[in-house]
């Protein structure tokens, strides 16, 4: 319920800043950094390109909020999809970084994600882990890992020790299992 | 299987897990094809969700002042071309118009937003990809600009208003005029293409930021337009996406001069048993070559002959047949010709 309602300010906040209301910006600001903040960081490792990539992300927000639909997306996701494409965007363009050299990376991405108490659980989400615990254990934590470290799959099969061609399928065989499993 | 092709492809996209050079592909795709477009912002929201369960984590707080002076120096109006979910099908429908430049919005706010993403240092924290906000502006454009209706080259809509201000403008109206004219282009050469009967030469075209380097060009002196055209870096790709119908590429082409690496992403269905697709470059002084066997993997990265150059490769076209198994038996395409495209600039070749 608590989620439900934060749901609805967000987008209120969303439209006002879209007519440009600066004091709307600074509370969605103030909702939604922690997220933000958190995701960035868990790809991009380094606080300063964590924070560079904040200044841009909602920069983007600022000039694009407009365009946000709540038909297609809530605020949250929309934010995190746009900081996300950027930080892999970063991540993939500077080359893959091998484990020896980012070891602090290695040991964040190994934790487990943490636990969620249910009603914190949203309806999309419910159904989007109850089709990712359809899968086999490996599957979920590749796409997991996946999701949480922004890897890519040279790196997931480097650092699972798992031959990159059986992630390549694994990837392909998980996603077209979920799309099947929560339909559109 | 065409189907589920581009929907992994969607899916590993926001996944995040392709590479440098599939991102760069998938990011063309964006722009020409609304369908793919549509299939990715669908599993931005199917994944979307798993963010609920990454820690949140309080940013510095200057991260704040920081973003507080950006937004004091670009007004909410000023740029609406680009979007983490491409305003593709809008753009399409025509509802496009309405986040278009605001009539209140003087042009030098615009141009003043430029030098200022350019202005920014290449940081030693390898921040290498151009400015995100400016690559999309110019992606977005070209998929607005390839979407004009083919004949006669109208003027471009948008062009008007940015027209006076060195602003992100200017270079769109370059390329719609690239665009038009490639699309001609395709045209006379369906001509002689018998069994085509859809040819379009839809491009993507999109300059990375990096070709306007801070040095080179004096904030507001000279339009970004002019620095692009005049100079090309030595390492920049090109793209070409081969396809029948505009909102169905095929095969997507990526050259890298400087590793002379062509890469090949099959999106449409493997051939059938008993036939392979057979990749051509066609350049008007002589008879077509060919690149060799193309679709069998999805993925492929193979050299360029030594005996090609590479200028010739940037301006030829590009075709792909039908062929018995194992290609053409005589070197020259038996099979009717299935795909066409022209190279087009890329984002300039990433350090790696």
């Amino acid at each position: 319920m608590a989620v439900m309602l934060m749901q609805t300010e967000l987008v209120w906040l969303l439209g006002e800043v879209a007519r440009g209301d600066e004091a709307a910006f600074e509370r969605l600001y103030a909702a939604t950094r922690a997220k933000l903040y958190g995701v960035l960081l868990r790809i991009l490792s380094r606080p300063a390109l964590a924070e560079e990539v904040m200044q841009e992300t909602y920069l983007k927000v600022w000039t694009m909020a407009d365009q946000f639909d709540p038909a297609i997306a809530s605020p949250i996701t929309w934010m995190v999809a746009m900081a996300r494409n950027r930080a892999i965007d970063i991540v993939r363009k500077r080359g893959d970084v091998s484990i020896e050299d980012e070891p602090e990376a290695l040991e964040v991405a190994s934790e487990a994600p943490p636990p969620l108490a249910r009603r914190e659980m949203t309806e999309e989400l419910k159904r989007l882990l109850s089709c990712l615990g359809k899968l086999d254990p490996e599957k979920q934590r590749i796409v997991l890992l996946a999701y949480y470290s922004g890897w890519s799959r040279d790196q997931l099969a480097q650092k699972l020790d798992i031959p990159v061609n059986t992630i390549k399928t694994w990837l392909r065989r998980s996603l077209l299992e979920i799309r099947e499993c929560m339909g559109n | 299987m065409y189907d589920d092709d581009r929907d992994a492809l969607a899916a590993e996209y926001v996944l995040g897990t392709l590479s440098a050079d599939e991102r760069e592909q998938a990011d063309a795709l964006l722009v020409i094809d609304p369908g793919f477009a549509e299939i990715v912002r669908v599993w931005e929201r199917r994944l979307g969700e798993l963010n609920v369960m990454v820690e949140a984590v309080e940013p510095p707080p200057d991260v704040w002042d920081k973003i507080r002076t950006d937004i004091g120096r670009t007004p909410r109006s000023d740029i609406k071309l680009e979007s983490a979910f491409p305003a593709i099908g809008e753009a399409e429908t025509g509802t496009a118009s309405t986040p278009g430049i605001s009539p209140e919005t003087p042009p030098e706010l615009t141009a003043e937003r430029v030098p200022d993403l350019l202005a920014e240092p290449a940081h030693d924290l390898d921040l290498s990809g151009p400015p995100r906000d400016l690559d999309d502006a110019s992606l977005v454009a070209a998929l607005a600009l390839s979407l004009l209706p083919p004949e006669p080259p109208p003027e471009p809509a948008k062009a008007s208003p940015s027209e006076p201000a060195p602003s992100l403008a200017p270079p769109k109206i370059e390329r719609s005029a690239d665009i038009i004219y490639l699309a001609r282009e395709a045209r006379r050469w369906r001509g002689f293409t018998v069994a085509m009967s859809a040819i379009a030469a839809l491009l993507a075209l999109y300059v990375g930021v990096e070709q306007f380097a801070p040095g080179l060009m004096p904030p507001g002196r000279q339009s970004p337009t002019d620095v692009a055209l005049q100079t090309k870096p030595p390492g920049s790709r090109l793209v070409a996406v081969l396809q029948q119908e505009p909102t169905a590429p095929a095969f997507l082409l990526t050259l890298d001069p400087q590793s002379r690496n062509i890469t090949v992403r099959r999106v449409t269905s493997s051939p059938d048993a008993g036939r392979s697709y057979e990749l051509w470059l066609i350049d008007k002084s002589s008879t077509p070559h060919s690149l060799g066997l193309v679709g069998t993997d999805e993925f492929i990265t193979r050299p360029i002959p030594a005996n090609f150059d590479v200028d010739v490769m940037r301006g030829a076209s590009y075709a792909v047949s039908l062929e018995p198994a194992g290609g053409s038996p005589n070197g020259a395409p038996t099979g009717p010709i299935l795909f066409t495209g022209k190279m087009v600039e890329s984002v300039p070749g990433s350090p790696s």
